[in-house]
This record gives structure tokens, C-alpha cells and sequence, in this order.
């Protein structure tokens, strides 16, 4: 019975390019690498608790991956994806193993160093990443191709998600969110679990990354992962909220076609505006619709109540 | 007051206790007396030197406002540096409207007060029970800081009067200008105007007590919510004093205020996130330090510069998370 | 009618209704997107908000142009429909925002797109999908030299690398034994401004005396300039965007570095920007720059048809641009262009009318009263770049100064 809501859901999906124009479609597109992005995103947040604004950093490994298996080895695109999803995950784990030791704004400040460092890689090698010009594909593709391979990970993405997390790793994620010490003292190994999260998390982060370069006619740029990126997947996952399906597609939603639409109301109609809108929704969202977030912060009130306390 | 003072201090010793401060004073002269020998042997290590404390003073005052709201409130505020632009354009907003620079400078410095208390009590207070929640919030503050600003004022860039005036003094084979003088001067002022706040005022006091000891604070009759509010008041006029001394560099544009924050967090770390006087060396420290390897090591071209601020952050992070004058704090369970 | 009579209007009927038929099917070809009976459509991505956001004078210098044109009966009696796009200068804004042009909006010819990294985003979708991608406001010299793998995509100003060949041969007749030093964008746009130099140069270019990149994302050029005064350089050749460009000259000033000459890449020598540099401490005046259009700032070019129209065009459809802007003359140019090509492109406009009137410009035919006396829109089966010329110029007067133009005009500098 419960699922319901997602054969629908699915069966919508599978229908729907042959309504929408090959513009739509490509819309369509950026919705799906926004879901796993955020999909990843609340794996490692909601999940485990530990924050990253670092996730367009992931991205911007994937998306460069892709970009040069195609451009230098001529490379399947489709088989690009693994690779990307390899790659990522062990550079999460890589820097899983330092967040170990950092928690709360520390690692948010880590992560934001890490988005921040990434873009500038490709400017450094630029002859073999293709510096500000960026690099791209050995060919582009449709946006009919585009959409049932985007949706196609989503889909992946999703399924994989839910068996991690319904399972003993859930189980263990869960633990580790709610109260690590008391996770520790009941004898789960913290150190690999919050590990796994941070691989597992990259991993769709990079495939997302993926994604948006060959959504972008295959060209992997810098100014495509700048630090904006990373904020905008933080916040998508702050509207998503944990534990619903649902969730995840509203943020994605929201993330991925707030810049058309917002490209065509008067007053909002420009890039700044555009911010505003975000911004503003964001920030209504964590102070008047904790519904939306209650899973994601349930799990830090125990820590977090000796810290700040509003006084009499 | 006295009462009050006693009981901060009693809090001080049983939380907190101090981290190697010694060894680390010995270290920053070694360092010093690197640097005056470099500087007096070579024209080139002296001009990158006095350039990165040019910088480094910079990073600093951002990193100043980062500690206060740290210091006062637990939170790092990734907004701070919006904020600062934010206010920087308010003040050049008040010199078209036709007030002299110092004037100008002046009257922001109170409007910032009342806007970082107002973003406190309105979208701060409600969610600070939650990291998670109060991170994503500066975020979105962020992005909606960015947004107005651009929208009220457009992106083109905009050009202030310099505030020290642009006349190049020359020592040696050595150029400074004075306005790199006057940031640092502004930035050291600003250190000691803090330092007596905390130490010899009721606010101040009242202030340390209400990060320190939220509950007990109360008991002892301080309004911690308003000492919160004030933090984060008393940061953004830090903010709007850093956006003022960055302007004369990196000019007036929305984005004037992003190119340094990875700088001053990496500072303000690196100095130790609870100490004032720690953000203003550590930003001058990483002001040299990014010159000097960026002129002697080959491999460090600018396009390094932020990777290795963010090695710096990492570094400091795992092997001395309280940097080099923070206090270790005993984590509760 | 008998047997025979029907079976004649059966014929007749049939030959008839075939010849209608194949009339139709012949006759009555679909007209190309964006043209409607009474309108052209077209499109460009511009960074209207961002990091280059001060060139949306362009845009609306162009738009200026195309309201003037629409109140002078048109393009053969068709308005322009001209979209300006933001896409803030981000390639993976540009291709949504480039594809939403070509695939809702349906513009006939994607205009004047701004910037190199966004243009190289789309030109392989745009020639794909055969639109006419043409006039971008880009120097670099990629558009010119891919007619053939990019046939529909076409530039117009003349391009970096032979801008900066001509100071290097400048330098070479006239600045014999300098030490050169320069600064350059560590991107496509510097590294080709910076190849151009040493091509100019030649078996001269050992007088470069020290290269500095910088990233435009580090926020300032301090260190470089410090380097670039340290190698003892007298001659300081600045190949930026225009804020790191006021950054350097400011810098150098703050420094001590006083070099004897000074060389300037024409998209950073918007008169705006060098007064704005000279107001912060800079020492701008005898800086060398080139341009290859009319400058309502100088006072003997006052008097020229283009300037009159400039201003005339600026103040009615306008009034908030600077007509002493550089830019909005350069988008008054542009518009011109365009609107030359699309007059030429036949009763009824199609693309490849389009394409074949910007690649067989005749100098005869097409002239734009915005250019400089001498410089001349020329395309060509082996030549498609339309300007090729620039004239040198100079800055004096300080923070309240222009540009005046002297010496010979450059020809073929690619």
C-alpha cells in the first residue's frame, strides 16, 4: 500500500517527457541532480548529523571526472557516472576521516574551506583541466537523453538510499545523530559509520555534479561549482526536511527551477532577485515551518540544550 | 559588580583552563625576529612582509567581528562578512546623500549596532537551539544580504573617498601607504577598545558570563538574551568597521567582502576562536605567511592562495583547535 | 459530355490540383522562427548582475540603436524585438537561459552574447541546432578562426591577440631597449592578449622582463604588481578586466612604481574607469591604448557624423547612458551591424540570409558611422573577422581626462 505514492510518482515520471517541450525537459533535468544532490546531502546531515557546506566541492570532482574520461579517453558518458560516483566516494571518505575530529560550526567552517579551495584546482592545472574556459565532453547530447538518464539516477539514487538507511547502517546513522556518545557506549564503531556517510553522501554529490556538466552542454567550468553551489544544496536539504520522499523532490524542485521562474516574475525577474526570493524562503522556512526541518533538527536538541539557553 | 566579577572568575577557573601560551608567545617572537632579519637582508621580503600585514590587517578586523559573535554566542555567523558589505554600502549611501566620510563612518557604526541586534532577536533567537538550524539561517542571510544590496544599489563597482589619504611613505627600499597604516592602527584600537569592554565594564562582564554560563548567569540577574543580542550587535559594527577599511582595496561591490572570508575564518582559527587580540595576529600572521610563500616557493602560484588558507584552517582544526591563544573547553556530555 | 470530355476534366482537374500542390509545397516555405510579419526576434546573454556587470551599457546602447531603427520605419518594415538575458557571466546560466531564447522564445538569431567562457558553452548547441550566433561581444579570436566547424557563429570587434600585436610592434619601432612587465588575466582572455604581445614583439620579445597571472577571483593584484616592480620592468603592459585593471594601476602607484610607459587593453580603457583609477592615486596620463571607434570625449571628434548620431540617439531613446562611455559607442556600433545584416538578409529575413550578409561585408556598402575614420567592416570567404584596424590612443588630463587618438591606423593586425 505505502507504495503507492511512489509507483504513482514514478509512473508520472516515466510520462511525462512526452508532454513537456525539449526546454522543459531540460528543466526536468536539473530538478533530478538536484534531488540526489540533496538526497546525499541529508544522508550526511540529517542522517549523521554532521554538517557540510561543502557539497559543491563533491560536485565539482564528479562533474571534472566526467568531463575528462569523455574529453581525454573518450569515455561512455553513461559509464562516466560510476566512475564519478567511485571517485567522489573515496575523496568523501578521504575527508571523512579529518571530520572525525571536528563537529558542529568547526566542520561547517572545513567544509566551506574545502567548497571554496576546489574551483580553484582547475585554474592551478589549467592545461590539463582547461582553466577558466573550462573543459568539456567529446560530444553533447538531447535533452530526451538528458532526462531519462538524470531521472534514471534519481531513481537509483533513491532506491540505493533507502536500503542503506532502513537497515543496520540506518539504524547505526540514526544512533550516531541522536546522541554519539550514548552510540559509542552501546558499541557502534562511530569512526567508520560517520565515515561512510561522508563517502556515501560525496559520492551522490559527485554523480549530481555529473549531471549539471553534461546539462551544461558537457562543459566542466569553475564558475559553475563556485561556493553559491554548496549553499544552495544546504538549503535545499534545509526545505527538504529528513524522512520523506516528498521532502527531498520539494527541495529539489525548489533548487532547480527558482531561477526560471523567478526569471519571468516582474521585480524578482534578475539573478539578484532571485537571491532574495531564496534567501527570504530559507530563512521563513527554519523559523516558521520547523515541520519541514523537524527530523533534522529532533536529532540535535539533547546536545545543543546545554549550550544556548533563552534566559527568564 | 564586584560580587558578579568574583563569581565570572570562580566560573572561569573550574570550565576553562589556559592553553600553552607561553610556548606560543616564544614562537610569535621567533617569528618576529624572522621576519625584521628577512626584511632588513632583502627589499623584496621587506615589501611582501609590510604588504601582508597590509592584507593580514584586513583579514583580521573581519575575523574580529567572527570572534566577538563566537565569543558571545557559540555561533559562527556565516553572514558576517555580507553584513559587513552590507553596512559599508549604508555608509556610502550617507556620503552620496552628502556627509563627509568620517561622518558617515561614524553614524554607520550604530546603525550596524541596531541591525545585528535586530537580525539576533528576529531570526537568530528563534532557532538558536539548533546548530544546524542557526548555520542555515546565516546562509540564507547570506544569499538575502547578497540579493538587496545588489538590488538596491546595482553591482557595477562604486569607489569611497580613501579614508587615510593616499600618500606613499618610503623606508628604505620599502613603500607603505598610509593607508595601510591606518587599517592596522584601526584594528589594534579596536582589540583594546574590546578588551576593556570585557574586562572593566557591567556589559562586558554581564557579556562573558552569558556565553559562559548561560543558566547560572541568569541566576545572578543578567538578561542573557539581551546580552546575545548585543554580541551580535557589537560584531556587526566590528563588520562594518572591517567592510570600511577593506574598501579602499578591494572597492565597493557585492562580492567585495567573499574574496576574504575564507581569509578571515582561517584567521580568526588560527588566532583562537574565543580571543579578540588572537584574530588580529592571526590575520597578520596569514597575511605574511601567504606573501612569503607565495614570493619563495614556486610552486605556490596566487591561484593557491585560498587552498592553502583552507590547508591552514585544517591544520589548525585537528592538531590545536583553540589556535594560538584560545582557552580548551571541557565538553560536556 | 461524353466519355472522352469527362475523361479531359478529369485530367484538367488532376493538373490542377497537382500544380497547386507542388506550388504550395515549393512556393510557400515555412519562415524561419522569429519572424513574423511584423516583428524580429532576437536574443542575447549578457551579465547584467555579477562580476562583469558593467558592461550592461552594451545592451542597452544596442537596444538604444534598435529603438531608433524601429521609429525609422525598421528593418523593411519589420520592428526588432531585441531580449536582453541575464546570465551574470555563468556559463551554466548561459546554456538554460540560451537554450530557453532559441527554444521558447524562438528568437531568429542569438545577438551579441557577452562574454567568452558563456559563449563557448553554447556555440556547439547554437550551430547544432543551425541558429544564427552572431556579433558577440567577445575578442577573443576562437569565433573568428572556426568558420568552418561553427559556420553560424561570427564576432565583430577586433580580436585580443591583435590588439596587443600591434603595441608589440609599437614598441619595437618606438621604445627601443624597454623592459617589459606584464600583468594578464590567467585566463583564455589574458593568455591570447598576452600571445599577441610576444607575436608583435618577435625576435624582441626577450624585453619581457617579467609575465604576472592573476586570478580575477583572488580580489586583488598586489603581489604581482609588487613582482613586476621588483624585475625593474620601465614598461607596464596591463592585460585585465577593468577592476583588476584600476586595481594595478592604483597599486603600482601606492607601491613607488612609477614605470615610464604604460599599456592598456582596450576593455579596460573605458574612460570611466581610468578617471576612477586616476581619482584613487593612479598616474594614468600618456597610457597607450587602441580603438577602432569614434569618441564623443574628444573634442576634435566632436563634429563627426557619428558622434552627433550617438548623442542624438543616446538622449532620446537613452538618457541614462553616458555617451562618453566607450561602451555604449561600441554597442551603438554593434546594433549597427546587426541591423545592416538583418536589412540584407532578404524581403523576408531567413538565417541563412543572415549568415551570407555578415560574412560578405563590403566596406563600399557597410558603413558604420561608428567606427573610426579608416577602420572598416570587411568579411570575406577567408576573412571572418569584420574589424580588423585599430588606431593607438592616448590618455591625457588625468581624473578628468580622455583618450586621443594618434599615430598611423594598424591594418590586418591578426
Amino acid at each position: 500500500m505505502k507504495f503507492i505514492p511512489a509507483a504513482v510518482a514514478a509512473a508520472v515520471v516515466v510520462v511525462l517527457p512526452f508532454f513537456l517541450s525539449g526546454y522543459h525537459q531540460g528543466l526536468a533535468v536539473y530538478v533530478a541532480l538536484y534531488f540526489v544532490a540533496i538526497l546525499g546531502l541529508n544522508i550526511l546531515t540529517g542522517y549523521t548529523g554532521q554538517i557540510s557546506i561543502g557539497h559543491g566541492g563533491f560536485m565539482a570532482i564528479g562533474g571534472y571526472t566526467t568531463a575528462v574520461l569523455s574529453h581525454y579517453e573518450h569515455w561512455n558518458l553513461i559509464l562516466t557516472l560510476p566512475a564519478s560516483l567511485g571517485v567522489c566516494f573515496l575523496v568523501g571518505i578521504f575527508v571523512g576521516v579529518p571530520a572525525l575530529r571536528l563537529s558542529g560550526v568547526y566542520l561547517a567552517l572545513v567544509t566551506f574551506g574545502f567548497a571554496v579551495s576546489v574551483p580553484q584546482l582547475p585554474l592551478k592545472f589549467s592545461k590539463f583541466l582547461g582553466g577558466s574556459n573550462g573543459l568539456h565532453t567529446d560530444h553533447t547530447v538531447t535533452h530526451l537523453w538528458l532526462y531519462v538518464v538524470s531521472w534514471s539516477c534519481a531513481g537509483i539514487a533513491f532506491l540505493l538510499a533507502w536500503l542503506l538507511l532502513r537497515g543496520r547502517t540506518g539504524r547505526a546513522f540514526r544512533a550516531v545523530r541522536d546522541s554519539e556518545v550514548a552510540a559509542a557506549s552501546s558499541g557502534i564503531a562511530l569512526p567508520i559509520y560517520k565515515t561512510l556517510a561522508f563517502g556515501v553522501s560525496g559520492a551522490f554529490a559527485g554523480v549530481a555534479g555529473s549531471l549539471l556538466v553534461l546539462a551544461t552542454n558537457g562543459f566542466a567550468q569553475p564558475s559553475e561549482f563556485t561556493v553559491l553551489v554548496s549553499l544552495q544544496i544546504l538549503i535545499g536539504a534545509a526545505v527538504a526536511g529528513l524522512g520523506s520522499l516528498w521532502g527531498v523532490v520539494v527541495g529539489a524542485v525548489f533548487i532547480g527551477l527558482l531561477p526560471s521562474i523567478s526569471a519571468s516574475v516582474p521585480l524578482i525577474g534578475s539573478s539578484h532577485g532571485q537571491d532574495v526570493v531564496f534567501g527570504l524562503i530559507v530563512i521563513l522556512v527554519m523559523l516558521l515551518l520547523p515541520n519541514g526541518v523537524a527530523g533534522l533538527l529532533r536529532g540535535f536538541e539533547p546536545r545543543f540544550k546545554t549550550a544556548i539557553k533563552p534566559g527568564p | 559588580m564586584t560580587a558578579l566579577a568574583q563569581r565570572i572568575g570562580s566560573m572561569r577557573k573550574s570550565a576553562v583552563s589556559t592553553g600553552g601560551s607561553i610556548p606560543v608567545v616564544l614562537f610569535l617572537l621567533a617569528a618576529a625576529a624572522f621576519l625584521v632579519i628577512g626584511s632588513l637582508s632583502s627589499d623584496i621580503f621587506a615589501q611582501q612582509t609590510v604588504a601582508g600585514l597590509a592584507q593580514g590587517a584586513i583579514f583580521g578586523s573581519l575575523a574580529l567581528a567572527l570572534v566577538l559573535i563566537y565569543r558571545a554566542t557559540e555561533v559562527i555567523n556565516f553572514a558576517q562578512g555580507e553584513l559587513a558589505m552590507a553596512t559599508t554600502y549604508i555608509a556610502y549611501q550617507l556620503t552620496l546623500w552628502g556627509l563627509s566620510y568620517w561622518l558617515a563612518f561614524f553614524l554607520t557604526l550604530p546603525i550596524a549596532l541596531v541591525l545585528g541586534m535586530a537580525i539576533q532577536v528576529v531570526l537568530i533567537r528563534p532557532v538558536q537551539h539548533s546548530i544546524i538550524a542557526v548555520v542555515i539561517v546565516t546562509v540564507g542571510l547570506f544569499i538575502l544580504i547578497d540579493g538587496i544590496v545588489t538590488w538596491v544599489w546595482g553591482a557595477d563597482l562604486k569607489f569611497m573617498d580613501a579614508p587615510f589619504g593616499n600618500t606613499v611613505y618610503h623606508a628604505g627600499g620599502v613603500a607603505f601607504s598610509r593607508q595601510d597604516i591606518g587599517v592596522l592602527a584601526v584594528s589594534i584600537l579596536s582589540v583594546i577598545v574590546l578588551w576593556f569592554l570585557f574586562q572593566f565594564t557591567k556589559i562586558g562582564l554581564a557579556m562573558r558570563a552569558a556565553a559562559l554560563r548561560p543558566a547560572a548567569a541568569a541566576l545572578v540577574g543578567v538578561r542573557v538574551n539581551w546580552m546575545l543580542a548585543i554580541g551580535w550587535g557589537l560584531a556587526a559594527v566590528l563588520g562594518a568597521v572591517a567592510g570600511l577599511m577593506t574598501e579602499p582595496t578591494q572597492f565597493l561591490q557585492p562580492t567585495m567582502m567573499q574574496a576574504i572570508l575564507l581569509y578571515a575564518f582561517a584567521a580568526a582559527v588560527l588566532g583562537g576562536l574565543e580571543s579578540p587580540a588572537g584574530a588580529v595576529i592571526g590575520g597578520l600572521s596569514l597575511g605574511v605567511f601567504l606573501n612569503l610563500i607565495g614570493q619563495y616557493i614556486g610552486v605556490a602560484t596566487p591561484e593557491l592562495r585560498l587552498p592553502i588558507a583552507f590547508l591552514v584552517l585544517l591544520l589548525v582544526l585537528l592538531v590545536k583547535p583553540t589556535g594560538l591563544f584560545g582557552r580548551k573547553q571541557v565538553r560536556r556530555v | 459530355m461524353g466519355m472522352k470530355g469527362r475523361l479531359l476534366a478529369v485530367l484538367a482537374g488532376a493538373a490542377i490540383v497537382t500544380g497547386i500542390a507542388v506550388t504550395a509545397a515549393f512556393g510557400a516555405h515555412k519562415a524561419d522562427p522569429g519572424i513574423s510579419a511584423s516583428t524580429i526576434t532576437i536574443g542575447g546573454t549578457f551579465p547584467l548582475t555579477g562580476p562583469a556587470s558593467l558592461y550592461k551599457t552594451i545592451p542597452a546602447a544596442e537596444k538604444a540603436y534598435f529603438d531608433y531603427v524601429n521609429d525609422h520605419g525598421g528593418v523593411n518594415g519589420r520592428k526588432i524585438d531585441f531580449k536582453i538575458v541575464d546570465d551574470g557571466y555563468d556559463p551554466s546560466k548561459t546554456v538554460p537561459l540560451t537554450q530557453q531564447l532559441v527554444e521558447q522564445d524562438k528568437v531568429f538569431a542569438v545577438y551579441g552574447s557577452l562574454g567568452t567562457a558563456p559563449n563557448l558553452a553554447i556555440w556547439n548547441y547554437l550551430n547544432q541546432k543551425k541558429v544564427p550566433h552572431v556579433l558577440l561581444a567577445t575578442g577573443d579570436s576562437y569565433w573568428g578562426f572556426s568558420a568552418k566547424k561553427y559556420p553560424y557563429t561570427i564576432g565583430f570587434q577586433p580580436d585580443y591577440p591583435g590588439e596587443t600585436k600591434i603595441y608589440g610592434q609599437y614598441i619595437n619601432a618606438n621604445l627601443k631597449g624597454a623592459k617589459i612587465g606584464v600583468l594578464y588575466q590567467n585566463d583564455s582572455y589574458g593568455k591570447n592578449y598576452y600571445a599577441g604581445l610576444r607575436v608583435g614583439l618577435g625576435a624582441n620579445k626577450s624585453s619581457i622582463v617579467s609575465a604576472q597571472p592573476y586570478d580575477l577571483s583572488a580580489g586583488n593584484v598586489t603581489q604581482q604588481v609588487l613582482a613586476l616592480k621588483a624585475s625593474g620592468a620601465d614598461t607596464f603592459v596591463i592585460l585585465a578586466t577593468p577592476t583588476p585593471t584600476i586595481q594595478a594601476l592604483v597599486t603600482a602607484a601606492k607601491v613607488g612604481w612609477t614605470p615610464a610607459n604604460v599599456f592598456i587593453n582596450n576593455v579596460s580603457a573605458v574612460g570611466t574607469f581610468i578617471k576612477l583609477a586616476a581619482a584613487n592615486g593612479a598616474k594614468v596620463d600618456g597610457a597607450i591604448s587602441a580603438g577602432a571607434y569614434v569618441d564623443a570625449s574628444v573634442p576634435s571628434e566632436s563634429n563627426w557624423a557619428g558622434v552627433k548620431l550617438a548623442k542624438q540617439i543616446v538622449s532620446q531613446y537613452a538618457p541614462s547612458l553616458d555617451v562618453n562611455n566607450s561602451l555604449t559607442i561600441y554597442g551603438l556600433a554593434n546594433a549597427w551591424t546587426m541591423a545592416y545584416g538583418l536589412k540584407n538578409a532578404g524581403k523576408t529575413p531567413t538565417r541563412a540570409g543572415l549568415m551570407r550578409a555578415l560574412k560578405n561585408l563590403n566596406p563600399a556598402k557597410a558603413k558604420n558611422p561608428f567606427l573610426y575614420p579608416g577602420v572598416k567592416l570587411q568579411t570575406g570567404a577567408k576573412d571572418n573577422f569584420p574589424l580588423e584596424q585599430e588606431i593607438l590612443i592616448r590618455w591625457g588630463g588625468g581624473a578628468t581626462g580622455f583618450w586621443t587618438p594618434f599615430g598611423k591606423l594598424y591594418s590586418k593586425i591578426r
